[in-house]
């Protein structure tokens, strides 16, 4: 009896004792994120969520920047997009952290602006440079949120050894296009390499056929797709995606593209078993890393026109920084993102991507394969991605979606324009 | 009889006082009960994850018996579901079987067999999109290809109609091993005596399996169909890595369309209502599965 006893007020203070110390090892997580909380809101130290493609520049220009000290981290663009989001939505966003230009994503900078969640930058110097067809990239309500360094392009990346080979030259046409894809093809290769099971990978033949056959002929076409006057069914859509597959039943793809990833896209065309692929300039660096010389690879637009005169190309805002609007650190975030907005700071940043600078100087280097774009952007017969444009971060993977049902012969374009319209009308 | 006789026999002296599980029970509820208990209140909500919510009472539960694409989930999450647990445990019963006799490389092959269960899943997603390549001379094609099967060569990931029984074939191969885990413990709780007596009665192998081994390895069966059914229902990284739901639809499951609203479309009280509506699910198929299968169980 009296052993029992014992035995019970033993295990009875080891059960508090034991309490105690699992309610230490609770609490101490909680005191630690608050010790790094206050260290970061008062030591100067800014908090930056960035997606992978914007770790090289701001690699360098962070350890450029000796005004604040940083706690980085970098991350694929779907795990960056669950994360801040959740961070913004608890209340807790990083100082300064990734931003999608325009709309149509759900870290786009309209979403996210309109829960007031993104700092005014409109009095820093570099924004009154921002050419006007990207003000809508930038701003909401003439206010401008975000930062970006530049534009990237959509166009055909191309192995100059198979060109060679197979006796061409870039196309200015469409048909001219076409003629290229076959001459290619009797050569025993593979004229176009598409990673379609890569969901983002699915729109760039649309994304770069639709500025020739939409926008050449009806600029206003967002606006009008806006004020609900206008649908992708009855446009130049049709034609871009009839395009599209017409490429596919020439047999220009590799067989299987819906099978078929980024990563083996990029080996194709880098290792000379296809001649292209149709890309956007940003993952330059990717095919250029998995060719045996950097000097391999080039790049020319896409001509969706049967005149050379009729072609325009998609030219994109690259992916930006905003600074939260409720950080502890705000004025310190925006005084970064007024130093990222110097020219040599853009050109730093333009270069490390490949893409061409928002605002060019006689400093500025531009990757000498993005030279045939610049006539277009420059000429006004350049319009930002689809997506950027549209209403809410639905329309872009039902654009995924179809594209990969297409591909698969599971619907048709006229169906797939339907239920893209039924999706961009969603509030 | 003394005290300490009677107080056992009412179980009232070793029994502790309710409140020694207080802290646990302040832990669980401050981390499981509070979160599912403001997740319920979102799904009768409008929330877009950032900005402020407002009640919409059950829209987001008409709005998904209307949606499409939560529908066509809805039945690629059943088929991959009972594909699963049919394939996996039938391939577990049968390793199980296996390497439950005396071959000498016994313990390495259960070794072997379990070993792709410890691996995360998204790994595992990620090798198996190369033996999925479709390339006739890589992964599996090529391995087709080589042994006179090249008729047989498929675009494992990127055809419609095939994409999700691929994914189920991954998901088998990866937790085939982890049912037979399972059922080799049932098999090691058939006494040997009762085959031994089945064995004097004339009764064959396949007899002592039918009457002797098969009763017996109820209790496994159940909890081998309840963990396959509810990880079929719930299926969502192998998915997500392997082919985002696609091509097109092809092989979203319901996990896979409550992440994308969520995280992708930002419609988290409509999201919140699918987690719900999955959650029910998941819950009334196991309780359903629990009185049959508890039903046909017996000892030895």
């Amino acid at each position: 009896m009296s052993a029992s006893f014992e035995r019970a007020a033993l295990s009875r203070r080891g059960f508090l004792r034991a309490s105690g110390m699992a309610a230490g090892a609770i609490a101490l997580p909680g005191a630690l994120a608050a010790c790094g909380g206050s260290s970061g809101g008062s030591g100067g130290t800014l908090r930056l969520v960035g997606v992978a493609d914007q770790q090289k520049p701001l690699d360098l220009l962070t350890k450029a920047y000796t005004k604040s000290k940083f706690n980085a981290s970098y991350a694929p663009t779907d795990q960056v997009q669950t994360s801040v989001r959740t961070q913004l939505g608890a209340g807790n966003a990083p100082d300064v952290h990734v931003v999608f230009p325009g709309n149509g994503s759900a870290m786009s900078m309209m979403q996210i602006s309109q829960a007031g969640l993104l700092a005014d930058l409109s009095d820093q110097a570099w924004t009154k440079k921002i050419p006007a067809n990207f003000k809508p990239a930038f701003q909401r309500d003439g206010k401008t949120l975000i930062h970006a360094a530049g534009a990237s392009v959509i166009g055909a990346i191309y192995n100059k050894k198979v060109f060679q080979e197979a006796g061409v030259e870039p196309p200015k046409t469409w048909p001219e296009f076409l003629q290229v894809c076959e001459k290619i093809k009797k050569k025993g290769k593979i004229p176009i390499a598409l990673g379609a099971q890569t969901p983002w990978v699915t729109q760039l033949i649309s994304y770069a056929l639709v500025p020739s056959t939409v926008y050449a002929e009806n600029p206003q076409f967002d606006s009008q797709m806006q004020a609900g006057s206008a649908t992708f069914a009855k446009s130049g859509w049709v034609q871009a995606l009839e395009m599209y597959l017409e490429l596919q039943k020439r047999g220009f793809f590799n067989d299987n593209p819906n099978g078929t990833t980024f990563e083996q896209q990029t080996s194709m065309v880098a290792t000379g078993k296809a001649a292209m692929a149709i890309q956007v300039s940003a993952v330059l660096p990717d095919f250029r890393k998995a060719a045996s010389g950097p000097d391999d690879l080039s790049m020319f637009p896409v001509p969706g026109a049967d005149d050379a005169a009729g072609v325009w190309i998609p030219a994109g805002v690259v992916v930006g920084l905003g600074v939260s609007a409720r950080g502890k650190n705000r004025d310190a975030a925006k005084a970064f993102i007024e130093f990222l907005g110097e020219q040599q700071n853009i050109n730093t940043w333009a270069e490390a991507v490949a893409c061409v600078p928002l605002v060019r100087d006689s400093s500025s280097k531009i990757d000498p394969v993005l030279e045939p774009f610049l006539s277009f952007m420059d000429g006004n017969r350049a319009v930002p991605f689809m997506d950027q444009n549209w209403p809410n971060a639905e329309v872009q993977p039902a654009h995924f979606a179809m594209v990969q049902e297409l591909l698969g012969g599971k619907t048709t374009v006229a169906a797939g324009l339907a239920k893209l319209d039924e999706t961009y009308r969603k509030k | 009889m003394s005290l300490l006789t009677i107080r056992r026999a009412k179980g009232g002296f070793l029994r502790p006082p309710w409140w020694f599980a207080a802290p646990a029970l302040a832990v669980y509820a401050l981390v499981v009960l509070y979160p599912t208990a403001s997740g319920i209140v979102y799904a009768f909500t409008d929330w877009n994850g950032i900005g402020d919510s407002s009640f919409n009472g059950l829209d987001n539960f008409s709005k998904l018996l209307q949606d499409d694409a939560a529908r066509g989930s809805l039945v690629n999450t059943l088929l991959l579901s009972v594909a699963i647990v049919i394939v996996q445990n039938g391939v577990g019963l049968a390793l199980a079987l296996g390497v439950h006799t005396a071959i000498k490389s016994r313990a390495l092959l259960r070794v072997v067999f379990f070993a792709p269960a410890v691996v995360s899943p998204v790994m595992v997603a990620f090798l198996w999109k190369y033996v999925y390549n479709p390339a006739p001379d890589a992964g599996l094609n090529g391995i087709l290809g080589a042994v006179g099967l090249g008729g047989l060569r498929q675009d494992w990931l990127g055809d419609p109609s095939l994409a999700i029984w691929s994914v189920a074939g991954m998901v088998v191969w990866q937790f085939a091993g982890y049912s037979m885990v399972i059922f080799l413990a049932g098999l090691e709780g058939v006494p040997a005596e009762l085959h031994e007596a089945a064995m004097i009665d004339g009764a064959g192998r396949f007899q002592r399996f039918r009457h002797v081994t098969w009763p017996l390895l109820a209790p496994a069966v159940t909890i081998n169909v309840m963990l396959s059914t509810i990880g079929g229902l719930k299926l969502f990284d192998q998915v997500y890595a392997a082919t985002n739901g696609g091509p097109g639809h092809a092989s979203e499951t319901l996990s896979t369309v409550l992440y994308k609203q969520a995280f992708v479309f930002g419609n988290y009280g409509y999201s919140t209502a699918i987690a719900l509506v999955l959650a029910l699910f998941v819950a009334a198929v196991s309780m359903v599965q629990i009185f049959y299968l508890r039903g046909r169980e017996v000892s030895a």
